[in-house]
């Protein structure tokens, strides 16, 4: 059963109620939900209420409920069924339907009379995909299909199961990412003479399965070295591998592509094989309901047996799945053990910023998006143009509604407009001799022709919970930092649609701020070639990797880079999760788990939490 | 698309300059060291930067290259070859 059908079950808690106040709770007699106990519940993992989801709800599942407990409490709505069963299933559909987060779920005599149960319960991939603890997923089976009425008829509670997601699964012709390490620079030497005969006319099968890192077991030392490589050529790699020393390495910062970037399969040779890029693909495509199914099918059609629909670069595909690319990538980098201190993403590449930055859930963050491309479609079309000019040079040449969509670099500009003028102004450019290339693009974003587009999802974005970036967030529409001000503002993010892009600016103060090691979460190496010709990536104070290739390289290139990328990663002396890493050239979605282990890459699922304490590795929603 | 064919030979030294001067002044690109095989994109030329670059040398030296050359020399080495070559005959 896909991921995206299951609810996880994230936090457990059982609180005894013996010692309160006799009478409250008679013996044998189960505990009566109250307003208070509520309140309690809301506060039960740690976090203010103010903390929790936009959407969360809480399922009350009770014999006796006080008169006093209403359909809502301290502003989150209350559900009350008469057994904590049925509370568990309503909570199941609820989060399925989408219409609930996160599901705080309080059974009143669960498992005795005078005691209460919370299970805290999400949609089981976005669980995944953002590295939260899985106790379990709810097994809701036995529970008749049909109409939303029958939770009531079941009374039983859900099993909590083990999460399986795909299992080990290996290609001894595979790339894979070899990493060892030393205390100076002679350990090193003598680290890699011991890896060299273990990789020398190695059986391919064997391959695979060396470990990640050598010395094994031990903390890594300060001189890095890496290769990505397959079998046959492993041997020859390790001997030409450079050793890098590493001092304090520099932070990370997530750079997020736009429009522009996006080309056929993008990224597609890490569905399926990566697991928490999986898991994030699957957790946006669900959230844009049966728009993502169509939207998942174009992007996996080959083209050779099945055609997209729609074509990758009209606003209804590429802004969808550029989305869901640049997240699911940012999420595989977090997957690794690496916390980004920043985030910068290129127009519509903000909005997964807003994300990774706590401005905006992702479930939110995809509702606005769909809103974008709901507008966006009905503007008439239009296009962008990429200009090898300063944006000084071409303000001369704008007429009409066409305008300087993005700075890019010193001499890269992007102009976007409705056709007719557009064409016009790229002509006089190039009979100027300026160098002028279109953007594969159908609508005109960044200009006045989006504003009313830009209006409709303004008050669309009005019902948007917005909170003050938890980190920073580099913008390309204030060229800075944003501000708690700004990210609060519905408008701010609906004239996105219309605004110019100050990506060189945004660039600018990002990596004056600090030695950066960016890195490109998102198809193609658009702003991997901008950070390149700013002066701090040239002077090698600053560095930038890209994820993904340049050019479409099909699913055995798309990993090679992904490890190339993790490979830098370590050369830079950051820590690296090297089971998480490892996952790339060992898991498969369709691999059958093996029975009595735990799928990789999903925590081991426990029978129940110890009461008063709840079992996670970090925070709910963490980001 | 005409063809003029020339007996200047485009040298490394020449397309590095050119190189040098479309990324512009206060920006620009590390062109130090062994930069022959090195790809345009590690370079920090994307395709509109290449674009500009070929302009330029078909302006300079009035010989034109085909505008896929910026699909198809992916190195400096390789850009070289095909202008140096007789860029006219299809490959």
């Amino acid at each position: 059963m896909p991921l995206t059908e299951h609810t996880a079950v994230v936090r457990r808690l059982t609180v005894s109620t013996k010692g309160a106040p006799a009478g409250e709770a008679g013996r044998g007699e189960p505990v009566t939900a109250t307003a208070a106990a509520v309140s309690a519940v809301l506060r039960a993992f740690g976090r203010s209420p103010e903390d929790l989801p936009a959407r969360t709800a809480v399922f009350v599942g009770a014999a006796r409920t006080a008169a006093g407990l209403g359909a809502e409490h301290e502003g989150f709505p209350v559900h009350t069924a008469s057994s904590p069963g049925r509370a568990l299933r309503r909570a199941h559909r609820e989060l399925l339907a989408k219409n609930v987060d996160l599901a705080l779920v309080a059974g009143f005599g669960e498992p005795r009379a005078e005691a209460v149960t919370v299970h805290a319960v999400r949609r089981a991939a976005e669980a995944v995909a953002d590295g939260d603890s899985v106790l379990g997923v709810l097994d809701v089976s036995g529970e008749a299909p049909g109409t939303p009425d029958t939770f009531d008829d079941f009374d039983d509670t859900p099993v909590v199961r083990p999460l399986r997601h795909g299992g080990r699964s290996t290609d001894p012709g595979g790339v894979r990412l070899l990493l060892w390490s030393g205390r100076d620079e002679a350990d090193e030497a003598r680290v890699r003479g011991e890896l060299r005969p273990m990789v020398d006319r190695l059986f391919p099968e064997a391959f695979p399965v060396l470990p990640t890192a050598v010395p094994c077991g031990q903390e890594p030392g300060p001189v890095r070295a890496a290769v990505v490589t397959t079998a046959d050529r492993a041997a020859p790699a390790v001997d030409g591998a450079k050793a890098a020393v590493t001092g304090r390495p520099r932070p990370v910062a997530l750079l997020f592509p736009g429009q522009g970037s996006q080309h056929t399969a993008m990224a597609a040779g890490l569905y399926g094989r990566e697991p928490v890029f999986t898991a994030a693909m699957d957790a946006v495509l669900d959230l844009f309901g049966e728009d993502g199914e169509d939207v998942r099918a174009d992007w996996l059609a080959d083209g050779a047996t099945r055609t997209p629909k729609i074509g990758i670069d009209d606003v209804r595909r590429a802004q969808p799945l550029l989305f869901a690319v640049d997240y699911a990538l940012g999420r595989t980098v977090l997957g690794w053990g690496v916390r980004p201190t920043a985030f910068l993403g290129h127009s519509a590449g903000e909005l997964v910023a807003a994300v990774f930055t706590g401005v905006v859930s992702l479930p939110d963050a995809v509702g606005m998006m769909r809103e974008r491309v709901r507008y966006a479609v009905e503007i008439p079309p239009g296009g962008m143009l990429a200009v090898g000019s300063s944006e000084e040079e071409l303000r001369p040449y704008l007429r009409g509604d066409v305008a300087i969509a993005a700075v890019n670099a010193g001499r890269q500009t992007m102009l976007a407009g409705s056709r007719a003028p557009l064409d016009e102004v790229g002509a006089a450019l190039r009979a100027d001799g300026h160098t002028v290339v279109a953007v594969p693009a159908t609508s005109p974003f960044h200009c006045p022709a989006m504003a009313p587009a830009s209006e409709a999802v303004e008050r669309a974005y009005r019902g948007v919970r917005l909170r003050p970036p938890a980190l920073p967030l580099y913008s390309g529409y204030t060229g800075g930092p944003l501000s708690p001000e700004d990210a609060l503002r519905p408008d701010f993010w609906a004239r996105q649609l219309t605004d110019t892009v100050y990506f060189r600016p945004a660039l600018d103060e990002l990596l004056a701020a600090d030695d950066m090691l960016l890195i490109e979460a998102g198809p193609r190496q658009t702003l991997t070639a901008f950070a390149r010709r700013h002066q701090a990536v040239r002077l090698k104070a600053s560095a930038v990797v890209p994820m993904l290739p340049a050019r479409p390289g099909g699913p055995g290139e798309d990993r090679r880079s992904v490890l190339t990328a993790a490979a830098r990663l370590w050369e830079e002396g950051h820590g690296l999760d090297l089971d998480a890493v490892s996952r790339l050239w060992n898991w498969s979605a369709d691999a059958p788990p093996a029975p009595e282990t735990p799928a990789p890459g999903t925590p081991v699922a426990e029978a129940s939490a110890p009461d008063g304490r709840f079992g996670g590795r970090r925070p709910l929603t963490a980001v | 698309m005409s063809t003029t064919t020339t007996k200047t030979e485009v040298t490394l030294a020449d397309l590095t300059r050119m190189l040098r001067e479309s990324a512009g002044e206060e920006e620009g690109v590390d062109l130090d060291g062994d930069v022959l095989d090195t790809p345009f994109i590690d370079l920090g030329y994307d395709s509109l930067a290449l674009l500009q670059v070929i302009g330029q040398i078909q302006r300079e030296y009035g010989i034109a290259i085909p505008d896929d050359a910026v699909v198809d020399a992916e190195t400096p080495g390789a850009l070289l070859d095909l202008i140096n070559s007789g860029q006219a005959s299809p490959a």
